[in-house]
């Protein structure tokens, strides 16, 4: 129906065509002129005092240390060999940051989903404790929480004097235990190669166990079968290359004090700043975990609980079964988050003079240009979380109620 | 018909067993009910008891808590009155006169919000204030002034409770209002004004301790929440608001499309890059690219507590914009609908319907993201800044001989002295939720 007495020509200023131009192109000017001009400043006051920029430098070699590394790191800069680049010792130290984000994620997610069920729980000491425990951890600033690991991790004796219990040695440099160390490139590596086919292979076992079990009913063992296919491949694997190149893929080195101080070699040295990390971040994060999962179970509604009950399932079954599926639709897009949070909180690792990715960045700026390392440092946290908001997208994409 | 009472020998209706009614019944429902929480019970009663016992053994018998004494003032303020700063060592009252005026308003937001939390939290804080003017310490290392203006604490929460009920000063919005004029004072007042008797300056580099993580949360709250919004608004400045065609001329509609695509390009590139990095990268960097950027001694940029004031702000913008975005996608658009039938523009949309409702939903995660904030005040002693956690540790690195035992004990009080104010935060946000009639439990 044609609206009568359309006749007036609308005046600019409420033309919302010309309204919605406007404002797009004055934000866009006023942004690009004021991110142009900071540019033109940055560029003329580098310049000015020569500052040196570039990103050239990631070619040279480093040579300095990075106190724990997970991966290979080699810091010597002697005549016969040289030390890796500017540009591995930041991917190493990005490593480091990435691998301590796992292992805290996995160990957060654990301690997290325990303490927010047992927010729920029945008995009434449990549910208190636990809401202390999340009230508390949440809600003092992690710094200071680090701090506390740290200095309580000092009062451990000292090297010299530290505890040995058979093989493991507990001081305030870190713990120490035997390890594998890889023998040498070919046999190590071919190992590696067999092993990942061989796990490749059990995943396939897995699931036509899997498969069998489903169409038949009757029990297959899918988990079992997978996990066995996977040990005696890897097994048969390994006496071939023994038994090939005469050396075993890897060889178990024990830790022993050497020298004057009795510092620990061989083995393997988690570094005691590793440690009051780990326990300082997981404890912070599985506070927020818990609340998250706490949430998510108490979305579901109660019938499904009451429905189980009357299936027979007791408590814990229809919390498994039941409950915590239609509870992790809830669940993981905070959870994704959390695990994001934990590994930026990753980077207070400077504080307590762990080498994580920020902390060797940090150490780099002395000797090389402050500001094109610390946009690298940028780059790799956004790629890092770029990695984890996709993963949390895919599960959100996957699990979506088809009618929102 | 109901099941029949069970009746004694003389007739009259027995109460129910005694295993099951009182202290015995509760005991036996909430900690005993079964083999499995009886063992927990057993379990946690005993290393809960054990910790208990060691911890308040520790805390009471074997600590040291003179760190605590020793420090001071100064856990506070930090080295804004030592001679070094302050000539005559008589600005002590600067920072008290400020506090003072914050319990004031504290005292407002008692008189409107009644009874609750906020008025224990109120009268709490108020009184623990007043009673700190009578700590044993002798009359040199703390005078009559000092003693005399924290005392002043309690009758300023009396009088900010009077003010909010007999003067014009009744509403939260109004309140806020002062409260952003007495922020901007205090600044004044702080930093001093040369020539002014009394008022000597004291740099801004000399401000430390509590008192510097206090400034950077508020200012940082402050402005947080309003670049948020927009940034969240400008985010979903794409999708249209509202479906509608209008009729122009006799055979032609438009279609209504409210598309900004270039400011929601900005939004997203600003949300998405500061939400990706950690706050201690960006306080690096900021470090090294503001002072080449911005003109030097532009004082924005040159002193290292406004820095930290600008990057703190524009990092808890971008988790407050995402917060914000939540709630406006959980907003029916209907609303936005009948709003434009009822003829508001855009901006009056907006301001009264979209987002009343919006901000109203996302209470909770605005405040968790204040108290995130509150707690990552601790992180800029990257830029020299000697808030409460580092002029402990300064103080007692500097001390090392007297003082190497006794961090721990100066990480549990500023610990607890944090926990006081987010717990503090999380209640009240949860009495202002249901005063809003936004929680659950007030709209069943």
């Amino acid at each position: 129906m044609a609206v009568a007495g359309i006749a007036k020509k609308i005046p600019f200023w409420r033309n919302y065509q010309v309204l919605r131009w406007t404002t797009q192109i004055v934000s866009g000017v006023a942004v690009v002129g004021l991110v142009a001009w900071l540019a033109i400043r940055m560029v003329s006051a580098i310049e000015e005092r020569s500052i040196p920029v570039g990103f050239g430098f990631l070619s040279r070699s480093y040579g300095g240390p990075i106190g724990h590394h997970f991966f290979p790191y080699n810091p010597s800069t002697t005549a016969a060999d040289t030390a890796d680049s500017f540009l591995y010792s930041l991917l190493v130290a990005a490593g480091n940051t990435v691998v301590l984000s796992i292992i805290g994620v996995v160990l957060a997610t654990i301690l997290g989903i325990f303490i927010g069920v047992s927010r729920l729980s029945g008995n009434w000491l449990v549910s208190r404790l636990s809401l202390s425990y999340v009230e508390f951890f949440r809600n003092v600033p992690l710094l200071i929480q680090l701090y506390f690991w740290f200095t309580v991790s000092l009062a451990l004796p000292p090297v010299s004097s530290g505890i040995r219990i058979g093989d493991l040695f507990i001081n305030n440099g870190g713990i120490s235990f035997p390890w594998p160390s890889p023998t040498g490139v070919s046999p190590t590596v071919s190992w590696l190669v067999l092993a990942f086919l061989s796990l490749v292979a059990s995943y396939f076992v897995y699931r036509r166990r899997f498969r069998l079990e489903v169409r038949t009913g009757q029990p297959s063992y899918p988990i079992l079968s997978g996990c066995l296919a996977a040990l005696v491949l890897g097994a048969v694997a390994w006496i071939l290359i023994t038994a090939v190149t005469d050396t075993a893929p890897f060889v178990v080195t024990y830790p022993a004090p050497q020298g004057r101080f009795g510092r620990i070699s061989g083995g393997t040295t988690v570094p005691a700043a590793l440690i009051v990390l780990l326990i300082g971040l997981v404890m912070y994060t599985a506070a927020f975990i818990a609340e998250i999962v706490r949430a998510g179970i108490q979305s579901v509604r109660k019938g499904q609980r009451e429905a189980a009950r009357s299936l027979g399932l007791n408590n814990m079954r229809s919390l498994r079964y039941v409950v915590f599926p239609q509870a992790l639709r809830v669940i993981v897009p905070p959870l994704i988050s959390q695990f994001l949070n934990l590994t930026k909180n990753s980077s207070l690792a400077v504080a307590i003079g762990y080498s994580d990715l920020l902390s060797v960045a940090k150490t780099m700026t002395q000797i090389a240009p402050a500001l094109s390392i610390f946009i690298l440092v940028l780059l790799i946290y956004l790629v890092i979380s770029l990695a984890y908001s996709l993963i949390g997208n895919i599960y959100n994409r996957t699990t979506r109620i088809s009618n929102r | 018909m109901s099941d029949p009472q069970p009746v004694s020998a003389s007739g009259k209706a027995l109460p129910p067993p005694r295993t099951e009614r009182g202290a015995l019944g509760w005991l036996r429902v909430n900690l005993f009910g079964g083999w499995r929480s009886s063992l927990l019970t057993l379990i946690f009663s005993a290393t809960a008891g054990a910790a208990l016992f060691y911890g308040l053994r520790w805390v009471f018998v074997q600590a040291n808590w003179r760190i605590v004494a020793e420090m001071g003032g100064r856990i506070a303020i930090g080295s804004y009155n030592t001679v070094d700063n302050c000539a005559l060592q008589n600005c002590y009252w600067r920072p008290q006169v400020v506090l003072l005026g914050f319990i004031l308003i504290l005292g407002m937001a008692w008189g409107v919000a009644g009874k609750g939390m906020t008025k224990r939290i109120a009268l709490g804080a108020a009184i623990v204030l007043s009673l700190l003017a009578f700590l044993p310490y002798s009359w040199e290392d703390m005078g009559i002034g000092v003693r005399l203006l924290l005392g002043a604490n309690l009758p300023a929460l009396g009088l900010g409770w009077l003010l909010s009920r007999y003067t014009p000063l009744r509403t939260y919005f109004r309140i806020s209002l002062f409260a952003v004029a007495w922020f901007v004072l205090s600044m004044v007042l702080l930093r001093g004004i040369s020539g002014v008797p009394g008022m000597q300056p004291v740099s801004v580099y000399a401000w430390g301790g509590f008192m510097v993580n206090l400034i950077l949360a508020v200012g940082g709250i402050a402005l947080s929440l309003p670049i948020g919004i927009l940034l969240a608004l400008g985010r979903r400045s794409e999708t249209p608001l509202v479906n509608m065609r209008i009729p122009v001329g006799k055979h032609r509609t438009l279609k209504w499309r409210q598309r900004l695509p270039i400011v929601k390009f900005l939004c997203v590139v600003f949300i998405e890059v500061f939400r990706g990095v950690p706050l201690l990268a960006l306080l690096f960097l900021s470090q090294y690219l503001l002072p080449l950027a911005m003109p030097e001694g532009f004082f924005l940029t040159s002193i290292p507590l406004l820095r930290t004031a600008i990057v703190i702000t524009l990092f808890s913008a971008a988790y407050m914009a995402e917060n914000v975005r939540g709630g406006l996608q959980g907003l029916h658009p209907g609303q936005a609908e009948a709003a434009r039938a009822l003829g508001l523009s855009g901006l009056s949309t907006i301001r009264l319907i979209t987002l009343p409702q919006a901000l109203r939903n996302v209470i909770p995660a605005i405040v968790g993201q204040f108290i995130s904030l509150f707690k990552d005040t601790t992180l800029i002693y990257v830029i020299g800044v000697l808030e409460v956690v580092q002029i402990g540790r300064s103080f007692i690195q500097g001390n090392i001989q007297t003082w190497a035992g006794s961090e721990i004990e100066y990480f549990l009080f500023i610990a607890v002295l944090f926990w006081i104010f987010t717990y503090g935060m999380s209640r009240i946000s949860r009495q202002v939720e249901e005063k809003l009639g936004a929680s659950s439990r007030a709209r069943n």
